[in-house]
């Protein structure tokens, strides 16, 4: 028998409190890594399709809500005869109920701009021209919304016919509802206006000039900031608001995690005042007796942190694949953010086990002779 | 080593010294041991006798390091025991303590009960396992290693307990009343195994029984009284062990 058989041991007397217990942690990582692995997958699907499209600048105004603010699509001409700008293309996004689905992306592109370039047509064809009052669906978005070529999509007050599905290479495009910016400025009563305008540089554009020509943006435009990629999902109220309430949420599960541990190994320590009384009476430390609540405690961690893991791993697969969710949302579960959240619910187990342990060796032996 | 100028043997070396022990519970309204000295000797089988309540379990845990005295001094091997920095080590490797209620912990088999102690001492696994496997065959219960204690008899019990308490090769062996939870039968098995200890091993023994047929057995008789030691002189002249 090794010490740590004897504590592993120790765990199995209990079989029902260590079980809910684990279950307790379990169910605190696996919303852990449910929550972080869908911020980080919003994150990345957006960086992916800014990369996809070949955008290297964005300009959008960030206080809106989900969405950018709309401005005046004026600003377009202001900002293309700047220096470094090659390309300059408008959008109009909008998240909007669409029949049966409560969010979809629909976006808004100007007839003829770079973010049409990159659509691969899989069925049908694109509109004709900008003027055709026709959509184009990401392919997530055509399963989503049961459609083909063919059928006809309700938007606001009108009925479009879908006349292609397209392959846009990043999973936001995929789910978005694609049509002609007039279009769609004209179904949701936004004449003139955009709220984001996509800036390509020239080849071999500097960082330094990069962030000048950011800076002239802001002049003309102070309620909005040119960004690049990465930068447009950092700044998005919508995920920063995910990215709090993913924290936030992990560090109430890290504390009722810490807590239950630690109301179980204070059971545990009651419970064996006199066993621990005979341990110290036969010659252990107060060191050991305290080793051995704080590798219990630990091993609870790191179970219910596998199992947690497991169980969040699931719940996000499930959750990717329900309708409702299809097409906006590409968990990234990479292996660190697992073996990172294993890692939370082992220190989890560590410090729930810090007091019950103290609390063990300071028990006296002569207890072992009592009761 | 004997000296060439001393005619008689030398007396054997001094275990245990207790000068005007005592032991006051809850904040001085229960005084347990009133002035206690003792003196035990190496190789002696000291019984400790007395009516209930008088103190001779406290005293067994002033000897055993398990409390600590209110007053008075008491020496292991001319160290001060209340004054040790490291009293599990003092626990570990220079006493047995052997429980009336066995004090077996009731998830662990007998072979593992008894390698409980050894994790503080420097033996390997396999050979903690081996030792506590060649405990149990002397103490007769080759036959056991697998069974929990709640499957054994109490004889059997008090035996693995015994077995625990000899893991890392103590000098003393103290006993509260080892066979007072026993059948005479058992009981008897319990005493001619401490005895045989005490004969073999020269191990020093300090029992307290209630039993005056197992206390005639040992070399000196301490009779206790409301705390204190009323009879038996504090150092006798050695003398033989009884056969
Ligand atoms: N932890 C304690 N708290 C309070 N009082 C105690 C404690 N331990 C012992 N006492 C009291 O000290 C006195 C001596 O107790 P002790 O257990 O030493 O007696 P004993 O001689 O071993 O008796 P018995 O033969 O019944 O075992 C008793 O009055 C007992 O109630
Ligand atoms: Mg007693």
């Amino acid at each position: 028998m090794t010490f740590l058989s004897m504590v592993a041991r120790n765990l199995l007397r209990r079989p029902v409190r260590t079980g809910l217990t684990l279950l307790g942690i379990s169910i605190g990582i696996a919303a852990v890594v449910a929550l972080v692995g869908m911020s980080r997958g919003y994150e990345k699907s957006i960086v992916k399709q800014l990369d996809a499209i070949g955008i290297d600048l964005v300009v959008s105004n960030m206080s809106g809500g989900i969405m950018p603010k709309v401005y005046d699509a004026s600003l377009e001409e202001k900002i293309a005869p700047l220096p470094n700008v090659a390309q300059t293309t408008s959008v109009l996004m909008q998240m909007m109920s669409i029949e049966d689905a409560p969010m979809m992306m629909v976006s808004g592109r100007a007839w003829g701009g770079f973010t049409w370039e990159k659509l691969r047509v899989i069925d049908g064809r694109l509109p004709a021209d900008g003027n055709e009052r026709a959509v184009v669906l990401g392919t997530l978005a055509a399963e989503v919304l049961k459609k083909k070529v063919g059928d006809t999509v309700q938007i606001e007050t009108e009925e479009l016919p879908v006349v292609g599905i397209v392959d846009g290479q990043a999973v936001v495009e995929n789910g978005a509802i694609i049509l002609s910016l007039p279009i769609l400025q004209e179904l949701t009563l936004n004449e003139g206006k955009v709220n984001f305008i996509d800036i390509r540089v020239t080849p071999g554009t500097t960082e330094a000039q990069m962030a000048a020509l950011s800076a002239r943006v802001k002049e003309i435009f102070p309620e909005g900031r040119a960004m690049v990629a990465d930068e447009v999902v950092g700044t998005s109220q919508g995920y920063r608001i995910m990215r709090a309430m993913s924290w936030s949420t992990s560090l109430l599960a890290i504390i009722v995690g810490v807590l239950g541990v630690m109301n179980t190994m204070l059971m545990t320590v009651f419970e064996r005042t006199h066993e621990i009384g005979v341990l110290l009476a036969v010659g252990w430390k107060k060191s050991r007796i305290m080793r051995m609540v704080l590798l219990e405690s630990a091993m609870l961690g790191l179970l219910g942190g596998i199992v947690g893991v497991a169980l969040g791993a699931l719940g996000l697969m499930i959750l990717k694949r329900t309708p409702t969710l299809r097409g906006l949302l590409e968990p990234d579960l990479g292996l660190p953010l697992l073996l990172t959240s294993v890692g939370i619910a082992l220190v989890v187990g560590i410090i729930s086990g810090l007091y019950p342990g103290w609390r063990s060796s300071r028990l006296s032996p002569s207890l072992a002779l009592h009761g | 080593m004997p000296s060439a100028t001393t005619t008689a043997t030398d007396p054997p070396a001094v275990v245990y010294d207790a000068r005007g022990l005592t032991k006051e519970f809850d904040g001085g309204q229960v005084a347990a041991l009133r002035g206690v000295d003792l003196t035990v000797r190496e190789g002696e089988f000291v019984a400790i006798i007395g009516p209930s309540g008088c103190g001779k379990s406290t005293l067994l845990q002033m000897l055993g390091a398990l409390d600590r005295p209110s007053s008075g001094t008491l020496t292991f091997r001319g160290r001060s025991l209340p004054g040790l920095a490291d009293a599990a080590a003092y626990r570990a490797r220079d006493i047995g303590f052997v429980f009336q209620a066995f004090h077996l912990l009731p998830t662990f088999t007998v072979l593992e009960n008894v390698q409980i102690p050894m994790f503080e001492g420097d033996l390997p696994r396999s050979q903690r396992r081996a030792r506590a496997a060649e405990l149990l065959e002397s103490v007769g219960l080759s036959h056991r290693l697998r069974h929990f204690p709640s499957q054994l008899s109490g004889g059997e019990r008090q035996r693995v307990a015994i077995a625990r308490s000899l893991a890392n090769r103590p000098g003393v062996l103290l006993a509260d009343e080892p066979t007072g939870n026993l059948d005479s039968a058992n009981a008897d098995q319990v005493l001619d195994l401490i005895l045989r200890l005490h004969r073999e091993l020269r191990m020093t023994l300090v029992l307290v029984t209630h039993d005056l047929g197992i206390a005639k057995r040992a070399t000196r008789i301490i009779r206790m009284k409301d705390g204190r030691v009323v009879d038996g002189p504090a150092t006798p002249t050695p003398t033989p062990a009884t056969p």
